[in-house]
């Protein structure tokens, strides 16, 4: 425990980092609400000091985008061709043909359960009368994966070969992570205008890191023995690497494979926002606005089968994989083939199927039933949470309590009251040891009351200078002040305070739920067993998928879409808790069993801080998935930076666009390194 | 070039530092202690770089086993490396058959390892995606011969070290032992004339170690091959060494036979390896003899030079005075008393 050194002193020496940094924190915080009346320039940053920085960022991207358009127009013409040819050998082969051939697939990589996975996902899909929509999706991954595959192949091998450019590959592709997806399109837009080619290019770009990174990866990873012997084997470097070092990386870079596909799907589907083209997210996108949600659910239902069976039988080429026997492909490849050759005239247009309309009719009216059975709580649920949690957590309670809602009136005094009781609660913790963690109370307590949009931003910029410090010393402080400066200045500062809000607060829920059934999940074996699918499902559905249930119920607003961003961000926190707890070495545990500790010291002792940096890294996760899914969440109402990025794809405003997605990274990259800072603490501390 | 005196690898004054800028700063740091080796070092040590090998001085001849033995981090995996130029060495000379190889082409190097070097690795290092026959041919594959013609050879090889059967297996179905045959029929596949081994046998279980070392003890006497051997076990060193070379902190402690080292230790260090080591197992007859022939006693219980000392001390066990001693061709070459093998049993018992 630090708990011996925070003991408070009137050496400020001798306070621990952390206490100084909160100390600080607290101090500027306290200057800025005193003086608020006297110096509001101190709370809010006067308009008059921003930077046309959106207009500059606009006018140089459009001069720089009209300049390289022409050679990009070019691209894309070329690249159409590639697509035509696949959309018309998808949309002409008949279906029957299709799933025989997806399901030999599925038996060659999988053996029967893969090709049950295929047939039975593929008949849903011909049943559900979305099969010309699929078919118009598949063509764009088909032909925006081996782009991606062979740009992010390149791009690894050169970063392996070349040892200068890789850390530069590395901050690249650490930014196209952090990146929002939303934000690619607007100047791809601008480039190759609307249709489907953009979504193309777009999900080609956001495909491609992942395989950069798995083949670096694995290339880096290859024993180095087997390299050296690869050398004295006289093989030359070319030899080297396509022989020995590339065949050695396969499993890594089946990996990359996997995530690409996914990747590339889970953007083709984003595209349709822009594409305005017959393909399936442009029918959950359609179906959503026109409020047939039975209709929309069906089509996401697609997405999903598609998203799973690309995702198992791909992941399956990262595994040790067995041999199946090859008669069965050719079996039912040439059953298909006689099927469809007898039953031609009989077999049914894809299109003209309507065998599940009846069940998006009995979700619709099943739907309608639901809410207006449980209209009353399901609106109490969501209005209690706006009023008292996420209303004061945005505007501070002083605004936030309203007769009409809270039943009294908030009064200067209760926030005297409000700070008296945190100083006593921060007094009261100091006196038992716990400076740091009084200060941090205080801290808390400040920002209720003011809310996170209205931060004084002094404050901010002093309090993520602080944690930047305890996490990673002055230079992460100086990155952390010095990026959040230039949101300050460009004016995209209280649409970036309204993102940290909900992300914060999506990102705090998820880290106390996740946390607990990771916890439950690495303690009691069977609650692991319900939710490990569920994981698994969660993260194999493209975003927008996560979109249309929280709709269906709860309409659009910003509850929806906490929600949303809160399924789609929780799966890492739960996952990362449960693995880092169940890894903990058997010797540890077997010491701490025959010292006598109980299970719950165990745990409290031995497996939670080894757990740690683990855990962290999953904290980690969970931003950034909350990061990303912010975006794509500004579809059914959040305010902030990310509709921001979806207005300015309206408007086709580049500038804005661009600004505040880099805002958006800049947030992202800032918590990212944060919370790898402590978790590296954390690791070398524990001699990791 | 090559000729009868020519040792197979003879390094001089090498050096391998780490850290950037080494080059520069070794130069820098031998000018500046006057090439005092150990001031050198000390001075690169304090400045951050790491000396890995400093100063190395030896010459391995043809058909020779010079084994470098020493204790994790002693630098002994870096020298080799340096030998194979897997690692560029800083500073000095490498020469193999004569012929300097530092500073040498990447060409020439690739020439080199495809006709005369060969190199089995601790952790075997073997191809996961290559069945036993294509990782073995794989050497020869590089230099493009045939498929037909380098899968014969494969095969010839793979029976040299016992694997016939096994060639379409993969190496993750192969035990422990069985994998490293694989990786010596592949240093072996082009039959080279110089054959680094770095610790082949250190992951390996003691009984399969065993076994492994009177195999390769079987292969050196038919193919006479010039090698360098690392290990770290002074039982290993002693069983297969014609010499050993001892490393401790990247610097050669001693060079000489094994008698010599389990004998006549340079240092507390080398002593410190040698205790453990049943000594009468290691040092020879010819060790303790004293040259001059007269003054025997009547017995001749039939020593040799070359018999160890527990064999000789059995020999004698009830005599009290000096015996003669013999060569190979049975002509009496000196003496040794009785007592002089028991003492050289003892020299460190304390």
């Amino acid at each position: 425990m630090t708990a011996v050194t925070d003991i408070p002193s009137q050496h400020a020496a001798r306070l621990t980092a952390g206490a100084k940094a909160a100390l600080i924190t607290v101090i500027v915080g306290a200057v800025c609400l005193a003086l608020e009346s006297v110096a509001p320039w101190l709370v809010k940053w006067p308009a008059a000091w921003e930077l046309p920085a959106t207009q500059w960022v606009g006018a140089f991207l459009d001069w720089f985008l009209n300049g390289i358009k022409p050679a990009m127009r070019l691209f894309s013409d070329l690249m159409t061709y590639p697509m035509d040819a696949a959309n018309y050998v998808l949309g002409n082969t008949p279906w029957p043909i299709l799933i025989g051939l997806v399901t030999a697939l599925g038996w060659y990589l999988g053996g029967l359960p893969m090709a049950l996975l295929g047939f039975i996902g593929l008949s849903f899909v011909l049943a559900s009368g979305y099969w010309a929509e699929s078919m118009n999706t598949l063509a764009l991954v088909a032909v925006s994966v081996p782009v991606a595959l062979f740009v992010g192949g390149a791009i690894g091998i050169l970063a392996n070969e070349v040892p200068r450019v890789k850390s530069f590959v590395q901050a690249v592709l650490d930014v196209m992570q952090t990146v929002p997806t939303f934000a690619y399109l607007t100047p791809l837009l601008l480039l190759f205008g609307f249709g489907p080619v953009v979504g193309l290019i777009a999900s080609a770009i956001y495909a491609a890191p992942p395989m950069a990174r798995n083949v670096m990866l694995g290339l880096e990873r290859v024993e180095p023995e087997i390299k050296e012997a690869a050398i004295m084997s006289g093989g030359t470097r070319f030899q080297q690497l396509f022989q020995v070092e590339i065949p050695a990386a396969a499993t890594q870079i089946m990996v990359g494979v996997n995530q690409c596909l996914m990747a590339a799907l889970s953007m083709v589907i984003i595209a349709a926002v822009i594409g305005g083209f017959n393909d399936i997210g442009w029918e959950v996108l359609l179906t959503m606005r026109k409020a047939q949600f039975g209709e929309s659910l069906m089509a996401g239902l697609v997405i999903v089968v598609f998203a799973v069976v690309i995702d198992r039988m791909s992941g399956t080429l990262a595994t040790e994989r067995k041999r199946y026997d090859q008669r069965v492909v050719w079996a039912v490849l040439g059953f298909t083939v006689l099927f469809t050759a007898a039953f031609w005239a009989w077999l049914p247009n894809p299109s003209e199927l309507t065998l599940l309309d009846p069940m998006a009719e009995a979700v619709d009216s099943g739907l309608t039933a639901f809410t207006q059975a449980n209209g009353p709580w399901l609106d109490a649920l969501k209005n209690n949470s706006l009023f008292y949690v996420l209303l004061p957590l945005r505007i501070g309670l002083d605004q936030a309590v309203l007769p009409f809602t809270w039943g009294f009136q908030w009064t200067p005094v209760m926030s005297y009251g409000l700070f008296a009781v945190g100083a006593v609660i921060a007094l009261l913790m100091a006196w038992c040891g716990h400076l740091t963690g009084g200060l941090v109370v205080l801290i808390l307590i400040g920002m209720l009351e003011t809310g996170i949009a209205n931060l004084p931003w002094p404050f901010v910029l002093t309090g993520a200078a602080a944690l930047g410090w305890v996490a990673g010393g002055w230079r992460l402080a100086a990155l952390s002040v010095g990026l959040l400066c230039t949101i300050l200045v460009s004016g995209l500062w209280e649409r970036a305070l309204l993102s940290l809000y909900l992300s914060g607060a999506a990102v705090f829920s998820c880290a106390v739920v996740g946390g607990l059934i990771g916890l439950a999940s690495a303690v009691w074996e069977p609650v692991w067993k319900v939710v490990r699918p569920i994981c698994d499902m969660l993260q194999t559905i493209p975003l927008f998928v996560f979109l249309i249930p929280v709709l269906m119920v709860f309409q659009i607003g910003e509850f929806s879409a906490f929600l949303a961003i809160c399924a789609y961000a929780i799966v890492p926190m739960i996952r990362y808790t449960r693995h880092g707890l169940v890894n903990t070495p058997d010797e540890m545990m077997e010491a701490a069993i025959s010292s006598g500790a109980t299970e719950w010291q165990i745990m409290r002792d031995v497996r939670a801080p080894y757990a740690a940096p683990t855990i962290l890294l999953g904290l980690n996760q969970t931003i950034l998935y909350a990061f990303a899914m912010l975006v794509i969440a500004a579809l059914i109402g959040t305010t902030g930076l990310g509709q921001s990025i979806y207005l300015a794809l309206g408007q086709a405003d580049v500038g804005l666009g661009i600004s505040a997605g880099a805002a958006m990274a800049i947030l992202a990259l800032i918590a990212d390194r944060m919370v790898q800072g402590f978790a590296e603490e954390r690791r070398k501390a524990l001699g990791l | 070039m090559t000729d009868a005196t020519t040792p197979a690898i003879a390094c001089q004054n090498l050096w391998q530092v780490f850290g950037p800028g080494a080059d520069k700063a070794l130069t820098d740091a031998l000018s500046r202690s006057g090439n005092d080796a150990d001031t050198a070092a000390a001075d690169l040590r304090e400045s951050g770089f790491i000396p890995a090998v400093q100063d190395a001085n030896f010459e391995v001849k043809e058909g020779e086993l010079f084994v470098i033995m020493g204790l994790s981090g002693s630098g002994k995996s870096t020298l080799i490396r340096c030998i194979s130029q897997l690692l560029p060495g800083t500073g000095g000379e490498i020469r193999v058959d004569g012929e300097n190889v530092i500073g040498a082409s990447k060409k020439a190097l690739t020439e080199l390892r495809r006709k005369k070097l060969g190199m089995v690795f601790q952790h075997f290092g073997l191809f996961p995606h290559m069945t036993v026959a294509e990782n073995v041919a794989y050497p020869l594959r590089v230099q493009g011969v045939g498929r037909k013609e380098r899968l014969a050879r494969a095969q010839e090889v793979i029976s040299l070290v016992g694997l016939e059967g096994r060639e379409d297996s993969f190496p993750r179905q192969l035990s422990g032992g069985q994998r490293q045959r694989v990786g010596i029929a592949r240093s072996l596949a082009v039959n080279p004339d110089i054959w680094f081994l770095d610790e082949p046998f250190s992951a390996l279980d003691p009984l399969i170690r065993r076994q492994l070392q009177d195999e390769f003890l079987r292969i050196q006497a038919t193919l006479k091959k010039s090698i360098v051997f690392i290990t770290h076990d002074i039982q290993e060193a002693l069983k297969l060494a014609d010499r050993i070379a001892i490393m401790r902190d990247g610097k050669i402690v001693q060079i000489g036979t094994p008698t010599d080292i389990v004998l006549r230790p340079v240092d507390d260090y080398v002593r410190e390896f040698s205790k453990d080591v049943a000594k009468g197992q290691h040092a020879k007859v010819a060790s303790v003899m004293r040259g001059d022939e007269s003054e025997c006693g009547p017995d001749d219980p039939g020593l040799t030079t070359a018999m160890t000392l527990d064999a000789a001390l059995a020999h004698c066990m009830e005599l009290y005075e000096p015996v003669p001693v013999r060569d190979e061709a049975g002509n009496i070459v000196g003496n040794v008393h009785p007592s002089d093998l028991a003492a050289a049993l003892q020299v460190d018992e304390t």
